[in-house]
């Protein structure tokens, strides 16, 4: 019993961190019809760039309250990232060590969010409705911005430690519950819910709804939907990079190629849930989560082509989608 | 049409010029360096890898992002045969088995992507599919050697001088670039490839005439793997080696790139991208080395994908594509003047 809500917790945990990538990208491909092949990078960029500033605050808070701490070794290239060890008996009091979090992660946020609007503007705004050249040229994106990620901050992985209140673990009962994973479903089931909130009772989310399927009749009521694709494009970057500054404290390990395997771990919840359907990559996410740490427990040899797999029959046998809810417009 | 006509046609000045490039290229090697054969012979073995992404892309608009999996296959069954027997009898049995392999590679994938139709889909399948090949590969230690790799433990008895001297190599890639050039042409140009033109240029049309189109995407699909797989044989005996890199997302870009640069859907297009394409390779190769404190050429994909992304937004049909639409509006313009 204990193992069971271990698994479930973890399963749910890995879910909503696959859910903030595969969301933003199903709601742009359903609205703007856009294939974000540079999903992935935004994932990363968010990730580096939450790591760089959390530790970069952090050095200089703690470094201005106890003059006696000790610089750790630096990591990265030309920016660096630095770890700092306390005194002995000190701490920093809890509030600020949120501040520290929460600044990092706004950071992190709206970086991306502004990176995902320069994108949208300078190259996807070129070709909307010509999807190979979309394809091809997010593909180009993914390929730069990854190397640009591992010129600036080094090619070399290197460890990274949680915020000190979110790394903890619980025994109850028989389960350990890591106190991160927690935070991942919360934050996880926050967004959802906000996002489900927008989409259907604001006029935003009406805007959009009408543009997943109508995009023609929209413009002609005189609503300038273009301004709408930037802002639906950005915000989905945003969530990929909130995604990827959740990601490196789960792992601990900043590695660059991680946003590629998540990206495909988002293309991949997005085709079993229904291309370009809120719903179904909010449950094919939780699914594919629910079900990669079930694999990995109980037959770790199959973990790597699991995913792959599944998503294979589900095209095969129900090409629509796992939870038939396709936006059928871009055949 | 025009495009069809360009390459249908026979003339006697465009013969005779191609027998001159021809000539060319068989006396050029005896006066170049060792690095520019090596330079040569992966511009022809990689023009045939860009030819079998061209039958895809150029002839059938479906974009496979895993074309490198069979490519890196190739390269791989390539270096495991010639390692186990440096002999032709093992060179020949690494063909039959990249081709068996990737015919039965390229029908199963046509199996999984073709059922939703949409290029979306079947874009972000292939990308997925390719990168998990890659990291079972990498897993696979024992066989592949992951990122260190795979070399060829090399005898110079065997098949010399064709596997041992890189002149030999050169005449090897040349001549298995022209015999693929002259197998995929005609593959173009028979029934089956106007088909698949008719599918590229309108495929609900196509479908309406008759034709099940998915049965011919599903040729193209398993030609243009079988080629891919041979060019990726050819290659392991040229770069005399095999990592996990060829069978990444890299190599698939570097497919895309040549025929982006060559111009999609004109098979010889491929030969001119990749010169291009290697020739930047090597030349950003020669900066890093020559400018070690620059961190920025230990990246040559910035610079490549850079140019990339400018190809695709600026110049969408590449530098044959080019030719052809100066070639047209010269025409153009020496009628009107007649006239």
């Amino acid at each position: 019993m204990g193992t069971f809500v271990t698994l479930i917790i973890n399963g749910l945990a890995q879910g909503a961190l696959i859910f903030l990538m595969a969301s933003g990208l199903s709601i742009i491909l359903g609205m703007m019809g856009v294939v974000n092949f540079s999903h992935g990078t935004l994932f990363l960029w968010g990730g580096y760039s939450y790591v760089w500033s959390y530790y970069a605050i952090r050095f200089s808070v703690v470094m201005r309250l106890f003059p006696d701490a000790v610089p750790l070794t630096r990591f990265g290239s030309i920016l660096t990232i630095r770890g700092v060890q306390l005194p002995p008996d000190a701490a920093l009091p809890f509030v600020v060590e949120l501040g520290i979090f929460l600044a990092a992660l706004a950071f992190a946020v709206v970086l991306v969010f502004a990176l995902g609007y320069v994108f949208e503007k300078l190259f996807i705004s070129r070709v909307y409705g010509n999807i190979p050249a979309q394809i091809l040229i997010t593909l180009g994106i993914q390929v730069v911005f990854t190397d640009l990620v591992r010129v600036i901050w080094g090619p070399n992985p290197f460890p990274i430690e949680r915020p000190p209140f979110l790394n903890g673990v619980t025994a109850f009962g028989g389960a350990r519950i890591v106190h991160y994973n927690v935070f991942l479903i919360i934050v996880g089931a926050v967004i959802a819910v906000v996002i489900h909130r927008v989409l259907t009772r604001s006029k935003v989310g009406m805007v959009i709804r009408a543009g997943l399927q109508n995009p023609d009749h929209v413009r002609a009521i005189g609503i300038n939907i273009r301004g709408y694709f930037s802002l639906v494009f950005a915000c989905g970057a945003a969530l990929a990079g909130l995604g990827g500054a959740l990601y490196m404290p789960l792992v601990g390990n900043v590695v660059s190629t991680a946003g590629m395997s998540n990206q495909i771990l988002a293309f991949i919840v997005v085709v079993v849930g229904g291309l370009g359907s809120f719903m179904g990559s909010a449950l094919g996410s939780v699914f594919l989560g629910l079900m990669g740490v079930a694999i990995a427990m109980l037959i770790p040899g199959l973990s790597v082509v699991a995913n792959v797999l599944v998503m294979a029959l589900v095209l095969i046998f129900k090409p629509d989608g796992l939870f038939g809810l396709a936006v059928k417009k871009h055949g | 049409m025009d495009k069809l006509k360009a390459i249908g046609t026979i003339n006697i000045r465009k013969t005779a010029a191609l027998a001159a490039l021809l000539a060319l290229f068989l006396i050029i090697p005896h006066y170049m360096r060792n690095a520019q054969l090596i330079m040569f012979s992966r511009v022809f073995i990689l023009a045939v890898y860009g030819m079998s992404y061209d039958i895809l892309r150029g002839y059938t608009g479906f974009i496979n992002l895993g074309q490198a999996i069979f490519f890196g296959s190739g390269v791989y069954l390539g270096v495991i045969f010639l390692n186990m027997q440096n002999n032709l009898g093992s060179f020949v049995l690494a063909l039959g088995a990249v081709i068996l392999f990737s015919a039965a590679g390229g029908f199963l994938l046509s199996r999984i992507v073709l059922r939703t139709g949409g290029v979306v889909a079947a874009a972000m399948v292939t990308l997925a599919i390719g990168e998990i090949v890659r990291n079972i590969a990498e897993r696979w230690r024992s066989v592949t050697g992951g990122q260190d790799g795979l070399p060829l433990r090399f005898s110079r008895v065997a098949l010399d001088p064709l596997f041992s001297t890189r002149v030999g190599g050169y005449y090897f890639s040349l001549a298995f670039m022209l015999v693929m050039l002259l197998i995929l042409r005609a593959f173009i140009l028979s029934p089956t490839g106007r088909v698949l033109m008719s599918i590229r240029e309108n495929e609900q049309r196509a479908r309406f005439l008759g034709y099940q189109t998915n049965r011919y995407k599903t040729i193209a699909l398993i030609v243009s793997s079988i080629a891919a797989g041979l060019s990726g044989v050819f290659f392991a005996v040229i770069a005399r080696f095999a990592n996990t890199d060829y069978l990444s997302i890299q190599y698939t870009l570097n497919a895309l790139l040549i025929t982006l640069v060559g111009g999609t859907g004109t098979l010889y297009g491929a030969i001119i991208g990749s010169f291009f394409v290697t020739w930047i390779q090597t030349f950003l190769l020669d900066l890093n080395r020559s400018f070690p404190g620059f961190t920025l050429f230990r990246y040559p994909m910035l610079f490549v994908g850079s140019f990339y992304i400018l190809l695709v937004m600026f110049m969408p049909s590449g530098i044959m594509g080019g030719i052809y639409r100066l070639a047209d509006w010269y025409r153009s313009w020496k009628t009107k003047r007649v006239t």
